[in-house]
């Protein structure tokens, strides 16, 4: 089975020297991928090299269509736009958009909204509905547009611990439906919630599942030093000084 | 009441600012979307010296507005190309630079003495020629808004994520900027160069907070500038004042009561069932 | 067609003599030479806080206050004073509340609004169209001693909070919330940096005119920013533009008989274009 996602010796970079070297990994459908790795390691970088938006050397192969779903604040949400209005814009990826939507189209966003629980929200408006709602309204966009490979970048950051679990369980559902999700993060804790673990830190560092890669000798040369680690039984459990913004 | 129709000068002036001000005020609301008020300022105010231009060799004032327009849309490129100085700060040495030039020109000795009708525009003195222009300008224009609507409003969503759906940006944002400078030239003729800003900027702040789609805010901005233009000529022909500024000034009302209006809230229409 | 081209400017070139020679030169140059060193100051503030397209608005803002202080006779100063302040006022509280890209929007319609007030004004109420062109684009000739004294204090005004204020709003600029965690009171700082532009502002109107400020308080800034490596550099850089283009803007308008806003302005924008033509290429190697 051809994977999903294949990166070998990928580089990537803005014009100058690469600031991302030696990515070389594959995922299969139905894997759901967290990538860690401290801020200016290249996790936005590796997402704009597999959507083409910068030069790359190397391979980086994808096995279908690919939808990106950024975080809900980057988005604007001072515009007159419903929960249905957003997942409608993924129908734009099918052509045909200079047409109004049509009835198929409508019908896909209704299901797609559906998928991701938020059918009663549908006619609300996409500024006034939660972290994580948007979320799940950004997931349904990536679902019409019928994109196999979803890049989420920090899709949990700013959301309260139980919706965040509430949309890891959803990764698993999309992942078991036949797609591979990478999904950029922070939380060094939930990683082992995804089938595999990419670390980066302008470099890989590591790659596998979980078991294999959380541990205290991978996860000190992801963050150099950023982190503080806490061992209970065979288990490193890390916390990390969070720079969010 | 009937006053304005009952002139042939009345007529025209209704008929100029109500297919201006429906088109200005549904590209307007893209416009100010895309965080593109700054380059509308700039762009009605730096064609000055193309007007003036026009209107010392008798050319069509909107030929000479094109060119203004051109002109100083090449300038402020220009000068942002250098990331010291940035947009901001080029556009305003741009449209100063090309501002002092059209006074320049316009207050030369020998210059006949219409500056103030090119700032400040008189939609009394517009030809079936003009009309014709602004119609054939709210047309096309509105063709092209119905056709790039989803695309425009992909786009403004969410830039970064919307180039994988297929939309290329750079394709969309020259088309908005082509349409922008389409209206800002037909509408300095009648608006002049100083109020031209308002036809375009003042319809969305009047909608904004009051349409839950997109389709929406273009259709009534559409409205809202088609009125306060019908509003404006009246005011001015019972009022006696200028009709450019009239217009201009019906339309910043319009501005501020539908900015200040509280805004009407759509509740989810489950949400109450269930 | 109705005219013909004749841009016959009187050629006769004056003597440079003449800028001292004549009293109202005299005035125009102490004038211009007063505003450079307030606007080029300030100036350098607005380019690195990108407070461009307020500065700009600021002056224009204030054409309805000058049409009104025109025909009642009293000084325009005032009027334009107040009008300002009302509307720094209006920008520092819609700037602290986050309107977004509407914010830009609001910039526009209230500066469209004011434009059309002040022609109203002037046309129908007062009908003092004629002066409506010195409003807008200054004279040699509307400048007094009172005008003077005003330009001096905005100087001093504009040296005093540079030296004392200058820090805060740089470090504010380039990080508004490390600086506010500091303690520094930075909502305050950026509020008197707004409160001073809008008053230096309008000390240049009957030089410049109210559409055309940014020629003293944007142009040279913008300018020196091309080659300036520190603060210091910038700061003295755009004072010694805005000097020069400002005097020989002054000469240039004596001499073609306009006034002298539009020549200082088209002056700074040719300077800006020759000075970018001439750093580009260095800036491309260094890159």
């Amino acid at each position: 089975m051809t994977p999903l996602v294949e990166c070998r010796d990928l580089a990537a970079g803005y014009g100058g020297a690469p600031v991302l070297r030696d990515v070389t990994f594959a995922a299969e459908a139905g894997e759901a991928v967290v990538v860690l790795g401290p801020n200016g390691g290249g996790k936005t970088t590796l997402f704009r090299a597999l959507l083409g938006e910068i030069e790359t050397s190397g391979l980086a192969r994808l096995g279908d269509r690919v939808a990106y779903v950024p975080q809900t604040d980057r988005t604007e949400l001072d515009f007159p736009v419903s929960a249905h209005d957003v997942a409608l814009m993924g129908a734009l990826a099918h052509g045909r958009w200079w047409l109004p939507a049509g009835r198929s189209e409508r019908r896909a966003a209704h299901d797609a909204l559906e998928r991701v629980g938020l059918a009663a929200q549908a006619h609300t408006a996409f500024g006034r509905l939660s972290g994580g709602q948007r979320q799940r309204v950004l997931l349904a966009r990536a679902l019409v547009q019928e994109a196999r490979i979803l890049l989420l970048d920090e899709p949990l950051a700013g959301v309260d611990p139980a919706s965040a679990d509430a949309l890891v369980g959803l990764f698993h559902e999309l992942a078991a439906g036949g797609r591979t999700l990478l999904v950029s993060s922070h939380d060094i804790v939930g990683a082992r919630r995804y089938h595999r673990v990419l670390c980066l830190n302008g470099t890989q560092v590591a790659y596998g599942p979980p078991e294999d890669v959380l541990v205290r000798d991978v996860l000190e040369r992801t963050y150099a030093g950023e982190i503080v680690m806490l061992e209970s039984g065979d288990e490193a459990v890390a916390t990390q000084h969070h720079h969010h913004h | 009441m009937l006053e304005p129709l009952q002139s042939g000068i009345g007529r025209h002036a209704l008929a100029d600012v109500i297919l201006l001000g429906a088109i200005a005020g549904a590209v307007g609301f893209w416009v100010v979307s895309y965080g593109l008020s700054y380059g509308a300022e700039s762009l009605s105010h730096g064609l000055l010296p193309g007007l003036v231009g026009a209107a010392l060799i008798g050319a069509p004032l909107v030929s000479g507005a094109l060119a203004g327009a051109v002109a100083t849309a090449l300038l402020i490129a220009i000068a942002a190309r250098d990331e010291r100085i940035g947009f901001e700060v080029a556009t305003a040495v741009a449209v100063t630079a090309m501002l002092g030039l059209g006074a320049l020109l316009a207050l030369a000795p020998s210059t006949p003495q219409r500056l103030a009708e090119l700032l400040f525009g008189d939609p009394l003195s517009v030809t079936n020629g003009d009309i014709a222009l602004a119609a054939g300008l709210a047309l096309v224009g509105g063709a092209i808004l119905v056709v790039l609507q989803r695309p425009f409003a992909a786009l403004v969503f969410d830039p970064v994520g919307t180039p994988a759906l297929g939309v290329a940006p750079g394709a969309v944002r020259t088309a908005l900027a082509l349409l922008l400078a389409a209206v800002v030239c037909v509408a300095v003729q009648s608006l002049g160069s100083l109020l031209a800003l308002a036809a375009i900027v003042a319809p969305p702040l009047a909608v904004r907070r009051h349409v839950h789609s997109t389709a929406q805010a273009v259709g009534a901005g559409a409205a809202v500038g088609a009125l306060a233009g019908i509003v404006g000529i009246y005011a001015s022909f019972k009022l006696d004042m200028a009709a450019g500024a009239a217009v201009a000034l019906a339309l910043c009302a319009a501005a501020a009561v539908g900015s200040a209006s509280p805004a009407r809230r759509r509740e989810p229409r489950r949400a109450r069932a269930g | 067609m109705q005219t013909i081209i004749n841009l016959n400017y009187d050629a006769q070139v004056p003597s440079p003599a003449e800028l001292v020679d004549l009293p109202f030169m005299r005035t125009a140059v102490a004038e211009l030479a007063l505003l450079a060193v307030a606007g080029g100051l300030l100036g350098a503030w607005v380019v690195l806080r990108r407070l461009a397209f307020f500065a700009h608005a600021v002056g224009s803002s204030t054409f309805p206050g000058l049409v009104v202080a025109d025909a009642a006779g009293f000084r325009p100063l005032y009027a334009a004073l107040a009008v300002a302040l009302t509307y720094a006022a209006v920008v520092w509280q819609a700037g602290s509340r986050a309107a977004g890209r509407f914010a830009d929007a609001v910039t526009g319609v209230v500066l469209a609004a004011a434009l059309a007030i002040g022609v109203v004004l002037a046309s129908d109420v007062f009908h003092s169209g004629a002066r409506v062109d010195t409003l807008l684009f200054g004279s040699l000739l509307a400048i007094g001693p009172g005008d003077l004294w005003a330009a001096g204090v905005g100087a001093g005004v504009a040296l005093i909070a540079t030296l004392t204020v200058g820090p805060a709003w740089l470090a504010s600029g380039f990080d508004r919330d490390g600086t506010r965690a500091l303690g520094a009171p930075v909502a305050a700082a950026d509020g008197l940096l707004l409160a001073i532009i809008a008053a230096v502002v309008v000390t240049s109107l009957p030089a410049v005119g109210a559409l055309l400020t940014a020629a003293l308080f944007i142009v040279p800034a913008a300018t020196a920013r091309l080659i300036a490596t520190s603060v210091p550099a910038l700061l003295i850089g755009s004072v010694a533009f805005a000097l020069a283009e400002g005097i020989v803007g002054a000469y240039i308008a004596l001499w073609l008989d306009a006034p002298p806003g539009p020549s200082v302005a088209v002056l700074g924008g040719l300077v800006f274009t020759a000075v970018a033509l001439a750093t580009a290429p260095a800036k491309r190697v260094t890159a």
